[in-house]
């Protein structure tokens, strides 16, 4: 199929629930020229030229916000950063006040991390900016689930059939849950490995509860997806000791050595905690996918963006430039 | 001397599972005579009521009018007029109020506003712990001197059994119930909801419904080692509902409530994060509000109360985190009943009239409505074919955080008499 053949547009991009795989496959289709873009020497295209994308980030964070940053500009968007503290919308602020004034700026597109669940898509629903979540909460993360699904189709260009063990703290990760979702969309086999306390039973039924570092070989999953572990969270008794999460739920210089062996991918959103969920050896492992990550980050976003449509607008032509 | 002669209603009478069809005559806000057919009455001012539904008054133990204190989002007018609109004729205000009502002197102030602005009467609850704070008693002998019916921190529950017991104690000797929210707040922590598969793919934090049931467990054996009068607010789990079963069956004296919204809703309704849905304790699962329903009919729930917790605007806008917990009640609570369970087959009126009426005037130390020859008139004219529109314009609360908002709901509260006074409606 053509890029030029894309009927479908949204206002929205709040959760990966909300796409048709039809769907998914078309934003992942229109990634790939967009990627193929960054090693040209102009690595801009006119697409959003005189549109206003705005960075709306309620919870701190560098990495997200300057992939957006940078996908939005190599699509010739303004961009503008938009740091509120969370403090502030306890005090009197409230989000519904920040919005109005926001859209009274005319702005186009919203990109939204907060971190309290249904933040986005409540100002979804008071904008006509077309918005992107960009992480709520526990909720959802559903640009990172479409990059780690580009990615992924990078090394296996058909996923259906294939496996993902995803590895951590899934009962407070927005980015298990989104990956759960696109993985499962796809047609790859989900499961998952951690401790008890943080893979509830309350997980969708298509995912595979592992309850041991040999079921997770026994699975056998040609991509390891870790994730990153809040630090905080054994203060709250979810496990008693960094050295015994490592020891039980990371990847050990053992463990590793079996992973290499057998030729798994390793995934892992960012930011790493070495000699929490893996040891540093893993970084520099020629199957290790979280430079790519990084990089298909942009060419997604960028894809994401424009798929997007915000209200009352036309869909705008695929520029010239990526046609070829 | 008012005579009013109500013809062709379909009357609630004690003792029959379905309204009959009878006349009514009122003298001054007395019952004369109700029968099958009563002809003309000289002087008597004729009201058909042909296929409407006349009711008894009804009487919710469980009302935050926010008054003193957050008047932005009700006071004892505004609540209690909205009251008046859902059908109710007596309520009791909760003591949870900016500062609480525990002291004498605070339940005589309550009392002397609610004289002057309220037109039904308003019964109301003392806190069982100073300032709601759970660690020192009350004076409660005081407050109940004064009036108070119930004693109660609301939804502070109390965590400290010690506390649980000398307060059951020292109530012994005073006609007040206890009244207690049954939770165990190491568990619900800083849930938002019920935890489950819902709470799960919403990403928001749970509250489990063991943090309920241990709580009415722990709450029912206090009780029943010490005696004392306890009343559970709130139930909203079935396993809560087995362990009062249980505890009926042994013979202790307790009493319990549920909401409208737990029986009619569940934890599916918080998809879409609408603020208007959070509340405390949260709505549970689709099995939860089967029990609930059971335990209702065969007694064991003794009574519906709404909760009415109202809410500005402003704070129920706040992210789903930090939006206050709670919801308004007084205006939906027999339109929505009825349409759901009366009129699906589910419930009798004689049932519901129990759980929104006798029962929790008997929790409140209030004569019974019965409508009998020589009864007080007080009572609803329901028109089952109405509809009940809920909105900002329709709703007499100052907030308007109900679940049912921008929703038409069948029936309709038409008129409502209390004595010879017609609150609302002719």
């Amino acid at each position: 199929m053509s890029t030029q053949e894309l009927l479908q547009t949204r206002k929205d991009l709040l959760t990966i629930g909300d796409l048709s795989r039809e769907e998914i496959l078309q934003i992942l289709d229109t990634a790939k020229p967009f990627k193929d873009l960054f090693t040209r020497s102009v690595k801009k295209v006119p697409t959003l030229r005189g549109k206003t994308v705005l960075n709306l980030f309620y919870e701190p964070s560098t990495r997200t916000r300057t992939s957006f940053e940078i996908a939005a500009k190599r699509l010739s968007a303004d961009v503008t950063n938009f740091a509120v503290s969370t403090s502030s919308v306890v005090k009197g602020e409230s989000i519904l006040d920040t919005i109005d004034t926001l859209q009274a700026m005319q702005v186009d597109y919203m990109i939204v991390r907060h971190s309290v669940s249904g933040v986005p898509e409540y100002i979804a629903r008071h904008t006509h900016a077309a918005v992107v979540n960009a992480g709520d909460g526990h909720h959802a993360h559903p640009t990172q689930a479409m990059l780690d699904a580009f990615t992924f189709r990078e090394v296996y260009s058909e996923m259906t059939g294939k496996r993902i063990v995803v590895a951590g703290d899934i009962l407070h990760s927005r980015v298990a849950r989104s990956v759960f979702e696109v993985m499962h969309i796809l047609g790859v086999e989900v499961a998952t490995f951690g401790p008890a306390t943080l893979v509830p039973e309350t997980i969708p039924s298509y995912v595979k509860i592992l309850r041991s570092f040999d079921e997770v070989l026994e699975f056998d999953p040609h991509v390891l997806y870790l994730l990153r572990l809040q630090l905080e969270r054994q203060k709250a008794n979810f496990f008693p000791s960094m050295r015994e999460y490592h020891k039980l739920y990371g990847v050990t210089t053992e463990r590793f050595k079996i992973l290499r062996e057998r030729g798994t991918w390793i995934m892992h959103p960012g930011p790493v905690n070495r000699g929490v969920e893996l040891v540093d050896d893993v970084m520099t492992y020629s199957r290790t996918l979280i430079n790519q990550q990084v990089e298909n980050g942009i060419a997604t976003r960028m894809a994401i963006l424009y798929h997007l449509t915000p209200e009352e607008q036309k869909r705008l032509p695929l520029p010239e430039e990526i046609r070829a | 001397m008012s005579l009013h002669l109500i013809q062709n209603g379909l009357v609630v009478l004690p003792n029959e599972k379905a309204p009959l069809k009878k006349d009514v005559l009122v003298e001054d806000g007395v019952i004369r005579q109700i029968a099958d057919s009563i002809p003309q009455v000289e002087g008597a001012q004729i009201l058909d009521a042909g296929g409407k539904i006349l009711h008894p008054g009804l009487c919710d133990p469980h009302v935050h009018l926010r008054e003193p204190g957050r008047e932005d989002s009700e006071t004892i007018e505004s609540g209690s007029e909205a009251a008046i609109a859902g059908g109710y004729t007596h309520i009791l205000a909760m003591p949870n109020t900016d500062p609480p009502i525990d002291t004498g002197g605070m339940v005589t102030y309550v009392q002397s506003m609610a004289a002057n602005r309220s037109r039904i009467p308003v019964s109301v609850a003392g806190c069982l712990t100073k300032g709601r704070k759970g660690d020192k008693l009350a004076e409660v002998a005081d407050m109940a001197a004064q009036g108070a019916v119930m004693m109660t921190d609301c939804n502070h529950a109390l965590q400290d059994e010690y506390v649980l017991r000398r307060a059951l104690e020292y109530t012994l000797h005073f006609d007040v119930v206890v009244g207690v929210y049954p939770d165990t707040p190491a568990l619900s922590g800083e849930g938002v909801m019920n935890e489950g598969e819902v709470s799960f793919r919403l990403g928001l934090q749970g509250i489990p419904a063991m943090a309920e049931e241990i709580a009415i467990e722990r709450e029912l054996r206090v009780a029943r080692a010490v005696g004392g009068r306890i009343h559970i607010q709130n139930v909203s789990t079935g396993e809560g509902v087995a362990s009062i079963r249980r505890f009926k069956a042994q013979g202790l004296k307790v009493t319990a409530e549920t909401t409208p919204h737990h029986l009619l809703l569940n934890h599916e309704a918080l998809e879409g994060y609408h603020t208007r849905f959070k509340m405390m304790p949260p709505l549970r699962t689709a099995e939860d509000q089967e029990a609930l329903l059971d335990g209702l009919k065969d007694g064991t729930l003794d009574m519906i109360a709404t909760g009415h917790a109202p809410h500005t605007d402003f704070e129920k806008n706040l992210d789903f985190a930090h939006a206050p917990f709670g919801v308004t009640g007084l205006e939906t609570a027999l339109p929505a009943l009825y349409s759901c369970l009366v009129e699906t087959g589910k419930l009798d009126w004689q049932t519901l009239m129990r759980a929104m009426c006798n029962a929790p005037r008997s929790l409140l130390k209030i004569d019974p409505i019965a409508f009998v020859e020589g009864g007080k008139f007080e009572a609803v004219l329901f028109d089952p074919e109405g509809e009940t529109v809920i909105s900002r314009e329709t709703m007499k609360s100052r907030s308007f955080n109900s679940p049912w908002l921008g929703e038409t709901l069948k029936g309709k509260v038409e008129q409502v008499f209390l004595g010879s006074r017609t609150l609302m409606g002719g």
